[in-house]
């Protein structure tokens, strides 16, 4: 289980992030977070692996306050937290196969894989997630030569590598055709009903949140704005999440 | 006073005040960077008339300039005046008298008499027979056989008393001689510039990291270091390579070893920059993704960095390589040393067949490295795309990949022998190093020094200017024929495109201080003969770049013009033109820049300007001179790189 608390985080500069947030995600759930960009969603995301150190606040993690973790024993804790990211964030000049077994680094002796060596059992089970995922083919070419939507998915490949108990994707689609989106999503969905993998996914599109996700938080200016069930968001709720000017769309 | 919004400007009141001081009209009009552009503008005018009138003779022209200074006094009146009252102003005009007084003076100071291309054209004559025929093969016997001179450039096989090796394996009789391959003079040339990338390599990887805000910015008191690092660079990449070899000969001794190191230093330097640059551009989203994954500092370093910033980092080698393999074809000329070695020792002997011969040879291999170096980086840049559903095998499977690493050690290790690398030779310096590096940092700063080596730079400038400007515009016709979407609508156009072409990569290839020695026995010794050496290069680099300017022009307006029924002379103003003119001038001032940085070492092949007094200072050990020089050099090329960048900047 995930338990945020009066999460805070003030960026150097003065811009205030996220204010007190608060909330809990059970193990298992699909949590949709959504608000405008700048309304502290990816803050939010890379605080909870410390990516982003937090101001003040506790994040609980199966009964660890990662925030009290030192970083040595965070980069261990991060074996547990798998992430995508919205541009992807692949080496592009290195084969997918690389990208991809990158993933188990926080597991393996880093004197050897200093020299690119990679047991055995890791290249296996790279391939399989790669199978998984559909992309078996592209294992030796060069991450760059591939779609957006290939991409994402080698960055899902990579972060399966970790055995994640939590997948945090932060704007999955966000830059990808909305045809793509399902896709993505479709394989999120997959890994979060085969595996039980609890998955905090921010999105922009409501009707993504209403197809896929099992519970909902909306940002809006660093504060919690609401909690509850996707279809929860009425019209009102809506407004309040994206401001008075908003207007509902759909894709596909 | 200044008027305020409500009234208008009095133009009479901003008239008055350029006239007693120019710029105070515009100053008065808070147009500030205009006043005190005008103002600059006539005191660096007024100070160049005096400078040109004490220091040459050139009565006949210096009343003439004052009058054309005078005009441009009145021009800043003029100016006020109309801009006081909203009225076009005519900029041009001021910039035209500026630039009329500019060139009378350079081509009075860079003493330029066009007549002795004209009387002195026999004496040239045989240098040019020469270039026609190189003495690189004699008919000897009705055969054609390389000559001695082939040899000493290239390399000959000599009769060599048979090494203990071959004795031992019983391949030869002890006594006995075999035919043994030495390389000449071209091969210790590419050795230089081989080993030099490779040493710079090794030193700028590691500097270009304190040199890169985004990782300096990290560490405690980095930021200093970063800017230290930053200073320093720029310091050493300012000082020519050539220069860097009149100070490593103190410390190593005449030699290979000494043209290799100097070029290794400023290598390290400018490496060092175009590194750090790449470092500073690394993406940051895989480092996140690395660091998401719990990998700890190496392994974010190993693969989120290292793969972003190998292939970039190759292809800046690549492109040094390619430039250090052109500076070592003339490092030679101070340091001792290959082919530019052989090249003084040739001209000092008159012999311009040999001479001749030498400029082939660096035009054949400079050519070849140029086109290696430029396909290489091309598949660095794209990057392989292989499509195959196996691993690829590890390189030591490979056979291939053996005989490659086996092939680069052993060119290595022969270049490492051409060089003449002697590592022990940096710890014994000569016992007057010492002394001569602190007399050389102790620079000589009274007034008759500093008057001398002030006059040398603004020759050596001039001599920029004009060499930049006679280029430039023999370049701008030349430049169509080179431009392949101009070119190549029929046969003949083709001939004369591939000619073009032809031309500016032959001539490109060979550095100015090679050609300085043609104008030498063309126009005699002096600052003449640099501009004209400076100008055949610039007019090659220009060329090429204007031609390729022309091919990036953009189709799009020219069928939106010919779309409104616009004839060719039309589409030419208004769609080419338009389109060509900002890079051409862009161009033209990043070469006047280039050229001053080779206009300071022309000298050292009798093309006057300020190499000529750093190797007469050298000659005759006067260190605090030399340092007064080097130091005069490095202030002037860094304004001018300021200077320049800013310029196209603006222009962009």
């Amino acid at each position: 289980m995930l338990k945020v608390e009066n999460l805070t985080k003030v960026y150097p500069n003065g811009t205030v992030a996220l204010r007190e947030v608060g909330f809990e995600v059970q193990d298992g759930e699909f949590l949709a977070v959504i608000g405008l960009s700048g309304s502290g969603k990816s803050t939010l995301m890379r605080c909870i692996n410390r990516l982003i150190e937090p101001t003040s606040g506790r994040i609980i993690w199966d009964d660890t306050d990662l925030t009290a973790l030192s970083p040595a024993e965070m980069r261990k804790m991060r074996r547990q937290i798998g992430m995508v990211f919205q541009q992807f964030n692949l080496v592009k000049r290195t084969s997918v196969m690389t990208n991809v077994l990158s993933g188990r680094l926080g597991y393996v002796s880093p004197y050897q894989s200093l020299f690119n060596y990679f047991s055995p059992a890791d290249h296996a089970r790279a391939l399989r997630n790669l199978e998984r995922l559909g992309l078996r083919d592209k294992a030796y070419v060069r991450a760059d030569s591939l779609s957006g939507g290939q991409q994402q998915r080698v960055g899902i490949a990579r972060a399966l590598m970790q055995e994640p108990k939590l997948i945090l994707a932060d704007e999955p689609v966000a830059s990808l055709d909305p045809v793509l989106s399902h896709s993505i999503l479709k394989y999120l969905e997959q890994m979060n009903k085969e595996d039980g993998i609890t998955v905090l996914c921010s999105l922009h599109f409501l009707d993504l949140v209403h197809r896929y996700s099992t519970r909902a938080i909306g940002l809006k200016e660093g504060r919690i704005v609401f909690q509850g069930l996707p279809q929860e968001i009425d019209d009102a709720q809506f407004k309040t999440i994206f401001g008075q000017e908003a207007e509902r769309v759909t894709i596909l | 006073m200044s008027p305020s919004s409500s009234h208008p400007p009095n133009a009479l009141l901003a008239s008055v005040f350029s006239l007693l001081v120019p710029g105070a009209g515009q100053l008065y009009l808070r147009k500030r960077a205009r006043g005190l552009a005008v103002l600059a503008g006539v005191l660096v005018l007024a100070y160049l008339i005096n400078w040109a009138d004490t220091n040459f003779k050139i009565e006949a022209t210096v009343n003439w300039l004052w009058f054309v200074f005078v005009l441009f006094w009145l021009w800043n009146v003029f100016d006020a005046y109309r801009l006081a009252r909203g009225q076009t102003t005519l900029n041009r005009l001021g910039l035209l008298l500026a630039i009329v007084i500019v060139y009378v003076i350079g081509w009075q100071v860079t003493d330029i008499n066009p007549d002795r291309l004209v009387t002195r054209f026999k004496d040239v004559q045989v240098v040019f027979r020469a270039l026609v025929y190189p003495d690189l093969f004699t008919q000897a016997g009705g055969s054609w056989q390389p000559s001695e001179n082939f040899g000493d450039i290239i390399g000959k096989i000599v009769d060599r008393p048979a090494p203990d090796l071959l004795v031992q394996l019983g391949l030869a009789q002890k006594g006995a001689t075999v035919p043994t391959p030495v390389l000449g003079k071209m091969a210790e040339t590419i050795a230089i510039g081989l080993m030099a990338t490779v040493l710079a390599i090794i030193f700028a990887i590691p500097l270009s990291f304190f040199a890169a805000h985004n990782i300096m910015s990290h560490v405690p008191g980095g930021t200093f270091i970063y800017y230290a690092m930053r200073t320093f660079l720029n310091i050493v990449r300012s000082v020519d390579t050539i220069i860097w070899g009149l100070i490593i000969v103190v410390w190593v001794g005449l030699g290979s070893f000494a043209g290799t190191l100097a070029l290794t230093i400023h290598s390290i330097a400018a490496l060092g920059k175009l590194y750090s640059e790449e470092v500073e551009h690394i993406d940051p989203g895989p480092i996140e993704a690395i660091t998401a994954t719990g990998a700890n500092l190496l392994q974010i370093i190993r693969y989120a960095v290292i793969p972003q910033i190998v292939p970039p980092f190759l292809a800046y080698t690549l492109l040094r390589w390619d430039i250090n393999m052109r500076m070592a074809t003339v490092v030679g000329f101070v340091a001792g040393g290959g082919i530019g070695f052989f090249v003084v020792e040739t001209i000092r002997k008159g012999g311009y067949e040999q001479y001749a011969a030498a400029l082939w040879a660096v035009a054949i291999v400079i050519i070849l490295v140029d086109y290696v170096s430029a396909k290489w980086r091309e598949r660095i840049l794209a990057g392989e795309v292989k499509v195959s559903a196996e691993a690829p095998k590890p390189f030591y499977t490979s056979l291939r990949a053996l005989f490659w690493l086996a092939l680069g050690l052993a060119v290595f290790i022969l270049c490492w022998q051409l060089a003449e690398i002697d590592l022990r030779k940096l710890f014994e310096p000569a016992p007057t190093f010492v002394k001569v590096v602190r007399d050389f940092v102790a620079i000589d700063v009274s007034p008759d020094v500093l008057d001398t080596v002030l006059k040398q730079m603004l020759i050596t400038i001039f001599q920029a200017l004009l060499a930049t400007t006679l280029g430039g515009l023999v370049a701008v016709p030349f430049s169509f024929l080179a431009a392949r979407n101009l070119m190549g609508g029929n046969a003949l156009s083709l001939v004369l495109y591939y000619l073009a072409r032809g031309v500016l990569n032959v001539l490109r290839s060979i550095e100015a201080l090679l050609y300085v020695a043609i104008f030498v026995f063309w126009v005699g010794i002096g600052p003449f003969a640099g501009m004209l050496a400076l100008a055949i290069t610039t007019f090659a680099l220009i060329g090429k770049l204007f031609s390729e300017a022309i091919e990036n022009i953009d189709p799009g307006p020219l069928e939106a013009i010919a779309a409104t029924g616009a004839n060719a002379l039309q589409m030419i103003v208004y769609a080419i033109l338009p389109q060509i003119i900002p890079p051409f001038i862009s161009y033209l001032i990043y070469q006047w820049d280039i050229n001053i940085r080779i206009a300071t070492i022309v000298g050292f092949a009798g093309g006057g300007g300020v190499g000529l007094l750093l190797n007469t200072y050298f000659g005759m050990l006067q260190y605090h001179k030399a340092g007064t020089v080097v130091a005069m050099i490095v202030v002037v090329v860094a304004a001018m790189d300021l200077a320049s960048a800013k310029i196209r900047e603006r222009m962009v």
